[in-house]
């Protein structure tokens, strides 16, 4: 019972996509992107509005269909898994969203207990359902929360707090779940500037334990405190390297077309019938997205 | 800058110019109503002139019979379809659990296999069909149809309303569970969550008070039906109302059709209030 679930499932710490598409009716949101991240490491991921970021995120969990390439996570194929395979692999990976992580209706406490929902069987879920946690996930919900600062929130229905709150509910939720690999998607868009630090530290202590930590960002400020930050462009790995090495001119280039003083890009007529660009409120290097 | 040269819309008022569509549609709704109307042998003239028989009724009503034995059956037969439509709706509820959470569609099929699709699809449609067979018989027909099997009698009127019931519900908490928004499911599917974990703490959580809150609803409709079901042997209040009507007993008729709607109004607003404090 207290042998820790990282020891009798495979690691999923470092991963790697090799030229990996991925398209949208048509649309290719990764269009052949490549990188490769080592166990343990502290990435950043920054890129204008519709790059690709998100997409990139929800592809290391088997979210989205990959139409062309190679997503491995720990040394393994992760689209031609079983589907056990593909449970034991999602357990060791650890996602955290700017907003729609949690199950509203449900009490915070129950919502950071989730994190290990996907290690039971289907009677331990059913008692979990019925009667709440058991008394060492219990015990496991409660030093978490104590962690983002939350003790006392246990029992409040998770819709009653405030997006700060919430925030930190499902960085209490990684905790429980202790992940090899944690993928944050956007964490702090939504966030006042002292809970983007206390979550910042909670993710940045994760990776010190030893898991894997990617993070994608608008905020570039931000994205300079990683040792690597990882810019994507149309789909494609644009920049990737110490944020040292990232200039403005680099960064104009990977923000092109995502100019923070548009107001609204209206569509221009256009004679063929292709895709177009969808109308988009500006979105600068700091602005809140949803995705 | 140089705009782009854009085609300028011509913006018109706010009535559309007329054209060939509307006009189409306005013609097929008159020759259905001419239609219709020649078919039920729609006659104004005939409703205004036969005031004498409906005078007759309505005058024959009052004064209202309150003598104790008629408030007597009154009570019994106002209990009985309070009874008949409440374990209905309960027993509807119970069956179209079930039957909803398998007739729930879910999207996160990336990578499954023929074999697995073939496991969720099979329940899927078979719960659908049976939803679509018990709510589009009409409730009526059902208590024929337990009438004939069971004989007279409340019994029958309560399986035909919790059938119709299940079918109803069944089909509007199905849509309501693939309505929730599916961001906290997938997050929980990306940890790891099987089917039935990513059902129970994300699925159903959302769409629970939306089935409550449609069962008080669907309560409400059944205590309409029952009064009736009677007049199909299916017990209830309805089945004093015809007895009385057949031997044109019109006081007792108004004291019995007096108190069916004040116990539906009842219900109405007792179901309402609690529909109203449900948080969503
Ligand atoms: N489910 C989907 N269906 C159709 N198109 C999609 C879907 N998800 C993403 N896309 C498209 O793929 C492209 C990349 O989207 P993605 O969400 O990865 O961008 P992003 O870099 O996360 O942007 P943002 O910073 O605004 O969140 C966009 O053009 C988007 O419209
Ligand atoms: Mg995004």
């Amino acid at each position: 019972m207290t042998s820790s679930p990282r020891s009798k499932e495979p690691s999923a710490r470092g991963f790697a996509l090799e030229k990996a598409v991925v398209s949208f009716r048509g649309t290719a949101a990764l269009d052949g992107a490549t990188l490769e991240v080592e166990p343990g490491e502290r990435l950043a991921v920054v890129g204008a509005s519709g790059a690709g970021k998100t997409t990139l995120f929800r592809v290391l969990t088997r979210g989205v269909a990959l139409s062309g390439g190679r997503v491995t996570v720990g040394g393994r194929d992760l689209y031609s898994l079983s589907k056990g395979e593909l449970k034991g692999v999602r357990r060791r990976i650890g996602s955290i969203y700017q907003a729609y992580n949690l199950v509203p209706q449900l009490p915070a406490g129950v919502n950071a207990a989730l994190g290990e929902v996907g290690g039971m069987g289907a009677l331990a879920t059913l008692r979990t359902f019925l009667a709440g946690p058991d008394a060492a996930l219990a015990s496991r919900v409660a030093g978490a929360l104590d962690r983002v600062g939350l003790g006392d929130k246990a029992r409040a229905r998770t819709a009653d707090l405030s997006g700060g709150q919430q925030q930190r509910v499902a960085v209490a939720r990684l905790l429980v779940q202790s992940p090899d690999l944690v993928l944050a998607d956007e964490p702090f868009a939504a966030v006042d500037p002292v809970t983007t630090e206390r979550v910042f530290e909670a993710l940045l202590e994760l990776n010190h334990e030893g898991a894997t930590l990617m993070v994608n960002l608008h905020d570039v400020g931000l994205a300079r405190r990683f040792p690597r930050v990882v810019a994507l462009r149309e789909g494609q790995v644009a920049f990737d390297g110490p944020p040292e090495r990232l200039s403005e001119e680099a960064l104009n280039e990977i923000y092109a077309g995502d100019d923070p003083h548009q107001e609204v890009v209206l569509p221009e007529p256009q004679g063929d019938g292709g895709p177009k660009e969808p109308i988009q409120l500006a979105e600068g290097r700091d602005g809140v997205s949803s995705h | 800058m140089a705009s782009p040269r854009t085609e300028q819309p011509r913006i018109g008022g706010a009535v559309p110019r007329v054209s060939w569509k509307p006009a189409l549609v306005v013609l097929v709704i008159l020759g259905l109503t001419g239609w219709s109307a020649a078919g039920v042998g729609f006659d104004l003239v005939e409703l205004l002139s036969s005031t004498g028989p409906i005078e007759r009724f309505i005058s024959g009503m009052f004064p209202p019979d309150l003598s104790a034995r008629t408030l007597q059956t009154t009570a019994r037969g106002v209990l009985e379809t309070f009874q008949m439509s409440f374990l209905g709706a309960l027993m509807g509820a119970v069956v179209a659990f079930p039957l909803a959470a398998f007739a729930t569609g879910e999207d996160a099929t990336v990578g499954a296999s023929r074999g697995e699709r073939l496991l969720r699809v099979v329940p899927y449609h078979l719960s659908r069909f049976i939803l679509n067979v018990f709510r589009s018989v009409p409730d009526i027909l059902w208590a024929l149809v337990f009438v004939v099997a069971l004989g007279l009698g409340p019994f029958p009127g309560t399986l035909a309303l919790a059938v119709h019931s299940a079918g109803i519900l069944g089909k509007l908490l199905s849509e309501t569970l693939e309505s929730v928004p599916s961001r906290p499911v997938e997050a929980l599917r990306a940890t790891g969550a099987g089917a039935l974990q990513a059902f129970l703490f994300g699925r159903l959580p959302q769409a629970i008070s939306g089935f409550t809150s449609l069962t008080l609803y669907q309560w409400e409709c059944n205590i309409r039906s029952a009064t009736i079901l009677g007049f199909v042997g299916a017990g209830g209040i309805g089945q004093q109302i015809l007895i009385s009507m057949n031997l044109f007993d019109y006081p007792k008729v108004a004291t019995l059709v007096g108190a069916t709607i004040v116990a539906v109004l009842v219900v109405d607003r007792f179901s309402a209030a609690v529909r109203r404090r449900l948080v969503y």
